[in-house]
């Protein structure tokens, strides 16, 4: 029944002419006419589901704002300070992890099951480590893409063909080769991809401190519009924000191309 | 074609020997006890001869593989090249595996560059060479692909043009065809003998399949199943320059029947051992 | 003998795993003690154990505790009553399923936690924006994994339905969602996990709730051991939790 279904429905949407590109646009079109109804209805308050027209005009405002790219800026060197961080001692751990058995089976335990706890309650520890300030900040992000990355490379590294290793051997490539020439470029798919999960989680970690206790960056400015309840600016704020996590998660996609065998 | 980069190749009758094994065994320690997997073999390589090692799977061909190309530390007896003791990879012995062992995220033209690149051998001069062993084993016009777009066969024959290109002395392979249908094992075969007759390559082929290995071979070493002794040697006598054909003359079905008659003993041996060990 | 051999080979990195961990503590332990640590900034291990009495007593940790998992139970059952027919609907409708996949999967890597300043204004500090806030999380893991499920249905079980003639409702029910039963589990193994790490952050950062909002109390109040072992608490129960489905999804894959 699965592939007929298939079958059938496609035959139903090429006799209607229905293409996956127009049910798209049909299902954006109904969200934003239901959105654009709701705000117009005023059923719920008009301040928490504004007009389109509003938070179009809030979203230009804030894209034309000098202190907006300010504050994106300190987010994105937060964040990619945090990743640096947080993202090599994450791979120096896996290689420890995936290179030797016996630590892999001692320590990778905790990691693995670490790894899904709720990380931002770590918080009030890192402000009285590292402050108040941006360090606090780049230490949330570290922490948390500090355990993807780790799991990651240990996989990365047990993935590894022994043949291939093998054939280095073989050709007398000195320790050095070994790594740049066979260890690294066979595990970069793993790492690519564990570098991705990590970039997307330090920006929500960074993120979330930042709500919590800042005074600048994009997390601020969220905080900033509730507390004066300028819902326009805050749906602005998210979609910017949204738009650069989608971004930066492409980006780190197209390097981790993949080096496959079928 | 005279000038091609094979002037290190030996001059047939100039050294007795390009390897010999002396009395070389290799035990494991397992849980049920120690296994000799090689037990005391010993045999030459002559300048230019094409060799091949074969006997029943579980054997310990392998082992002697991985011993001979210095990759297994740990083994009694030695293996001597040149005059010199095998203590780990040697420059003069190019090593082709029974795996797939292209890597996959380099192009044809950089995976055969890599011995080079290893040592340390300029770009141009490189990628000359590289070109010229990848035309040599037929894959010209496809330098610039990446192992996952050729079949399993030009990937083998990729492996094959990578350890060329670092011009061994010998061509130590290990099973290369093993994962190749029956069709394109022989035909890679009559690459591998156009290739071996044309550079006068001192061969080392370990295998399990007979065809093969007559269709291949100046000599054959028979090994038995555990411990893994020498059984016999085969000389084979066939007219060279060889192709695929010579499968089909009378000669070669008497030489295929006379070493299916010493392997089929270990063989069935084998087979029995594993079957009691289920 | 072989299997001795084996049970040695896990336990022995286990012990030291375990020892590893226990060093540290210690170490932490001689460093405060010998002053080469800062006592404001980290508390004493052995203050950390000793304040759980007082947690439990004084704090009603476990009281704390029920609350966090009465709104993680909420927002699961909510999760289960829209993910999933949702997943159910999205198979059915194919043109909708191939509209819809790669929104869903771009919005589960998407950090759709930073949302929750939005419910705060429309729910206030209340119960409600916590659990959304849980339900949102869990979502598309649970319509991503409930349509991988049906999808991956045995041809050979569809024909049997077929034999009998089933009709649409009956074959969904009685064969596809049955079989579907351990994907659908791994789907809400993730939900639940997405979810618990929301509703305790989100408790941690509205400062309303069970355990999140524990945390921000003893911080605020500069209570460096309970606050420390409050932690350590939400660790232990998050590994717990984690650790349980996880063994229950291996189960029931071993059943199908």
């Amino acid at each position: 029944m699965a592939s007929t279904d298939v079958v059938k429905g496609m035959a139903r949407a090429r006799r209607s002419g229905i293409s996956v590109m127009q049910v798209r646009i049909v299902l954006l079109v109904v969200l934003l006419a239901g959105w654009e109804i709701m705000a117009r209805s005023g059923l719920l308050y008009r301040d928490v589901v504004p007009p389109l027209e509003t938070i179009g005009w809030a979203l230009i405002k804030l894209l034309s704002s000098q202190a907006f790219y300010w504050n994106l800026a300190v987010t994105v060197a937060e964040v990619l300070a945090a990743l640096a961080i947080g993202g090599s001692i994450g791979f120096m751990t896996g290689v420890l992890l995936g290179g030797s058995r016996f630590f892999g089976r001692a320590l990778e335990p905790y990691i693995y099951y670490l790894g899904p706890t709720p990380k931002i309650i770590f918080f009030p520890i890192m402000i009285m480590w590292f402050g108040v300030g941006p360090g606090s900040k780049i230490a949330m992000g570290a922490v948390s893409c500090f355990f993807p990355i780790a799991l990651s490379a240990a996989a990365g590294m047990r993935q590894i063909e022994a043949v291939l290793i093998r054939v280095g051997r073989s050709f007398r490539a000195s320790q050095w080769q070994m790594a740049m020439k066979i260890y690294l470029p066979a595990m970069r798919p793993a790492v690519m991809n564990g570098i991705r999960l990590g970039l997307g989680i330090a920006i929500i970690g960074t993120l979330l401190a930042e709500t919590k206790l800042s005074n600048r960056g994009i997390g601020y400015l969220i905080m900033q519009a509730y507390s004066v309840f300028d819902m326009p600016r805050m749906y602005a704020l998210l979609i910017t924000l949204f738009a650069f996590a989608i971004g930066a998660n492409a980006i780190v996609g197209r390097f981790g191309g993949p080096a496959k065998r079928q | 074609m005279n000038q091609t980069p094979q002037s290190t190749a030996p001059m047939a009758g100039q050294l007795p020997h390009v390897l010999s094994a002396d009395n070389v065994t290799k035990k494991f320690d397992t849980a049920e006890g120690p296994l000799v997997a090689v037990d005391n073999i010993s045999f030459d390589v002559r300048p230019g001869e094409f060799l091949s090692v074969i006997g029943p799977s579980g054997c310990g061909k392998s082992t002697l593989f991985n011993i001979i190309g210095g990759l297994t530390p740990d083994h009694d007896g030695t293996i001597t090249v040149d005059g010199e003791v095998v203590r780990g990879p040697h420059p003069s012995i190019g090593m082709v595996f029974q795996e797939e062992s292209t890597f996959p995220w380099r192009t044809v033209i950089d995976n055969v560059c890599f011995p080079l690149e290893i040592a340390n051998v300029p770009k141009a001069e490189r990628l000359d060479k590289a070109r010229h062993f990848i035309n040599l084993v037929g894959l010209s016009g496809f330098e610039n692909r990446h192992p996952s777009e050729l079949s399993g066969g030009m990937r083998q024959r990729v492996a094959i043009a990578r350890t060329l290109v670092s011009q061994p002395k010998i061509l130590l392979m290990d099973e290369p065809f093993a994962a190749l249908d029956e069709q394109t094992r022989l035909l890679l075969g009559d690459k591998v003998l156009q290739i071996q007759q044309e550079l006068k390559q001192t061969t080392l082929l370990i295998t399990h399949n007979i065809t093969e290995a007559v269709q291949l071979s100046d000599r054959i070493l028979v090994m038995t199943y555990r411990p893994g002794k020498l059984k016999r040697i085969v000389d084979i006598d066939l007219p060279r320059p060889r192709t695929s054909d010579v499968v089909s003359s009378p000669a070669f079905g008497a030489y295929v029947a006379k070493i299916w008659g010493d392997l089929r003993e270990e063989a069935s041996r084998g087979m029995a051992e594993s079957e009691r060990a289920r | 003998m072989r299997a001795m051999a084996a049970s040695s080979a896990r336990f022995l990195p286990a012990a030291f795993g375990l020892f590893c961990l226990l060093c540290g503590v210690a170490i932490v332990e001689g460093m405060l003690r010998a002053g080469l640590l800062n006592r404001f900034i980290v508390p004493l291990p052995t203050e950390v154990i000793d304040s759980f009495g007082r947690l439990f007593g004084d704090e009603q940790l476990l009281a704390r505790f029920l609350t966090t998992v009465q709104e993680t139970f909420y927002a699961m059952a909510i999760l289960a009553v829209i993910g999933i027919p949702v997943g159910t609907l999205l198979y059915q409708v194919p043109v909708l399923r191939k509209a819809t996949e790669t929104w869903i999967s771009a919005l589960a890597s998407a950090p759709i936690v930073l949302m929750y300043p939005l419910f705060l204004v429309i729910f206030g500090r209340s119960p409600a924006t916590i659990i959304v806030m849980g339900v949102i999380a869990g979502l598309p893991p649970l319509i991503l994994k409930t349509i991988e499920g049906l999808s991956g249905t045995r041809q050979s079980l569809i024909n049997v339905g077929r034999s009998f003639r089933l009709t649409r409702v009956q074959m969904l029910t009685k064969i596809m969602l049955p079989a579907a039963l351990p994907t659908i589990f791994v789907g809400l193994r993730l939900a639940l996990i997405f979810a618990l790490i929301n509703i305790v952050g989100v408790e941690f950062l509205i400062n309303f709730g069970g355990l999140g909002q524990l945390i921000n109390d003893l911080a605020e109040r500069y209570d460096m051991p309970g606050m420390y072992a409050t932690i350590v608490f939400v660790i232990l129960v998050s590994v717990l939790f984690f650790f349980v489905t996880e063994r229950l999804e291996r189960w029931l894959r071993r059943m199908s």
